[in-house]
């Protein structure tokens, strides 16, 4: 929306709307962030503890990188998906988009169960290996990483598949071919034409995926290991366990401040507010 | 006495409407009809499921017929959500049943209501270091215990078999919280005095946790511990006793080593501006009956915090009990005090060691 076709009426519309982000949204946030300065021990004690105590700066490290592997996981499998979504007749585009919806749909704690079943020790798919003699004994796929990964990239798959395909279809299917008729190789015609293009669905998945996976909570704890402590299960012993809202507020405010971050690049750099229309 | 003045106060009421009737007496009526019911409920947060069900059969129905007091049960009893209740000054709950942690922490925070020893009686309750505070009265007693897989692997005596992997091997399922009762069994296991844990040596815990590392499970959920080891995920595990003999009754090679185990209890509380909390003090004081006691230790695997209950309970049913005989002078009662004030440090530790 450009400054000129700005009409009180328009603003007239806008109002409920911005009152219920204000009430609901913007106040609670604030009250958060106010909430993490407020120990009378002194307005950083939390922050100090947070960015001193070698574990939180760990799980803060955990969590990004945990984050940054779903996103690429999610951008491997996503990008032929969301090419051949673009490409299927309606048939096959209504079957592609439930099979990435569905589980999206579907309770996490019935998913997350649902994965442990499948990966177990004993579960089914370390049965099968066994019966074909493919394996003793059992591949760990669940209760570590891997676990956490696989469970979390389900999930996130429709974050990355959605706005691919969106810029994929405004790409002028004649390009590539065009590419092609010029002497351009099969790959060349990939990675120089078709892939730049869709560098804006690329970076827009990235950073939706990237920036959703950082508060994940259920999935690691279910499906992870030991290892698999992320920043929001913190969050959740703080604010349950041992009330300490303080502290779990400046946990929150970091991870805000990172996502925030993050969204400023994108948008700087990557220009990401175009794609999402909003200049 | 308290509860027949209640009962004739009720009693009276239904006469009183009886002979009124008609109509325009029932809207003349009406208000004091509602008062009376608001002042006669009280809402109790708890675990739900199973366990709610049988507190449903054991005190909640029996205390409603015995004082006119309804009781409803609401799931989703989070310490958070006491926290925000009573911070917003908006406090729904009367009672609410929690892990004897927050017996502390509660009362640090300044959310709990004291409990009136005028009304409910202490006398009776089991002996032992903080199971009754100035704000909380236990509830029922269970145990930590060592589970073992009969088939993968069978007879593990001691808190020493459990970190032995190569006398059983296998998965080991602990508790994720560290409260979980499995610090405390590395030190047993490392050859600590059970009456020399507390406080407790962390470093010593962890450094033998280190031993049998990769052979860890954490459950995040007690459903989940149990699931471990009915799927033969986990050999032995450190789960509630309840759990255990769950796992068991539904046909899983789950045994109970009975030799040394863990001892806690849970709490019941009554958090700041309840609405109803002398109906409250009048539901805990029932429930501490011993024949109140003895109804939940018959309707569900918790050991009554009462002695004197065990009187009335089958021996073969005390037999399996935490508190009765089976495991009486074996069991080790958890530190709860000490992890009232430790849980917080400890947990950073913890965390630590598992990302190490």
């Amino acid at each position: 929306m450009t400054e000129k076709s700005f009409t009180w009426r328009a603003g007239g519309l806008l109002l409920p709307g911005l009152l219920f982000l204000a009430a609901l949204f913007a106040w609670p946030v604030a009250r958060l962030v106010a909430t993490s300065f407020s120990d009378p021990a002194g307005a950083f004690v939390h922050y100090e503890r947070i960015f001193l105590d070698p574990v939180y700066i760990r799980v803060v490290g955990r969590t990004m990188a945990l984050s940054a592997e779903v996103a690429v996981l999610c951008l491997l499998l996503g990008y032929p998906l969301a090419y051949q979504l673009n490409r299927s007749g309606p048939l096959g585009k209504a079957i592609i988009l439930l099979c990435v919806l569905i589980p999206f749909w579907t309770n996490l704690l019935v998913r997350s169960y649902g994965w442990i079943v499948l990966l177990n020790p004993q579960g089914i798919i370390n049965g099968l290996l066994r019966e074909a003699g493919l394996i003793e004994g059992a591949v760990p796929l669940v209760y570590n990483t891997t676990g956490v990964l696989i469970g979390m990239t389900q999930i996130m798959l429709p974050y990355m598949v959605l706005p691919l395909a969106a810029v994929m279809s405004r790409i002028d299917p004649t390009l590539p071919s065009a590419a092609r008729s010029l002497g351009a190789s099969p790959l060349a015609a990939f990675t120089r034409v078709y892939l730049p293009l869709t560098m804006p669905g690329i970076l827009a998945g990235l950073l939706l995926v990237f920036m959703l996976s950082l508060g994940f909570f259920v999935v690691p704890a279910l499906l992870g290991g030991p290892r698999d402590i992320l920043l929001a299960q913190l969050i959740d012993f703080n604010i349950n366990s041992t009330l300490n809202w303080p502290f779990a507020a400046a946990l929150s405010t970091v991870l805000l401040g990172a996502t925030l971050a993050l969204y400023w690049i994108g948008d700087r750099f990557f220009d990401l507010g175009r794609l999402w229309g909003t200049r | 006495m308290t509860d027949s003045r209640k009962f004739l106060h009720r009693s009276a009421t239904r006469r009183d409407l009886l002979k009124l009737g008609g109509a325009g007496a029932a809207i003349i009526a009406a208000p004091s009809v509602l008062r009376a019911q608001s002042k006669g409920e009280i809402v109790f947060s708890s675990w739900g499921g199973s366990w709610e069900a049988a507190m449903r059969e054991a005190w909640f129905d029996p205390f409603t017929e015995k004082t006119g007091i309804a009781v409803r049960s609401v799931p989703g009893n989070s310490y958070g959500r006491i926290q925000a209740m009573v911070e917003s000054g908006n406090t729904e709950w009367d009672i609410v049943e929690v892990l004897p942690d927050f017996q502390w922490i509660g009362a640090e925070k300044n959310l709990l209501e004291p409990i009136d020893f005028s009304v409910v009686d202490r006398g009776p309750i089991m002996e032992g270091e903080d199971l009754v505070t100035e704000y909380s009265v236990p509830q029922v007693l269970f145990s930590r215990l060592i589970a073992y897989n009969d088939r993968l692997a069978p007879g593990p005596q001691s808190f020493a078999d459990v970190f032995d992997t190569e006398k059983f091997p296998g998965k080991r399922a602990f508790y994720t919280k560290a409260n979980g009762a499995y610090l405390e069994a590395a030190l047993l296991a490392d050859g600590v005095a059970p009456a020399d844990l507390y406080p407790l040596d962390v470093e010593r815990a962890l450094a033998k946790l280190s031993t049998i590392r990769d052979d860890i499970l954490f459950y995040e959920t007690n459903a989940q511990g149990e699931q471990y080891m009915t799927d033969g995920q986990a050999a032995i595990g450190l789960i509630p006793d309840g759990r255990a003999l769950n796992a068991k009754r539904n046909g899983a090679p789950i045994e109970i080593a009975y030799g040394l185990s863990f001892l806690t209890w849970s709490s019941m509380v009554v958090p700041k501006g309840a609405p109803n909390a002398e109906a409250a003090m009048q539901f805990l004081a029932y429930a501490l009956t011993p024949q109140a006691q003895a109804a939940i230790a018959k309707a569900y695997t918790y050991g009554p915090v009462v002695p004197e209950a065990f009187e009335m309970i089958p021996q073969e049913r005390a037999e399996i009990l935490s508190g009765g005989p089976q495991m009486r002078d074996k069991a080790i009662l958890l530190g709860e005090k000490w992890w009232g004030s430790n849980l917080a440090a400890v947990t950073d530790k913890l965390n630590a060691w598992k990302l190490s």
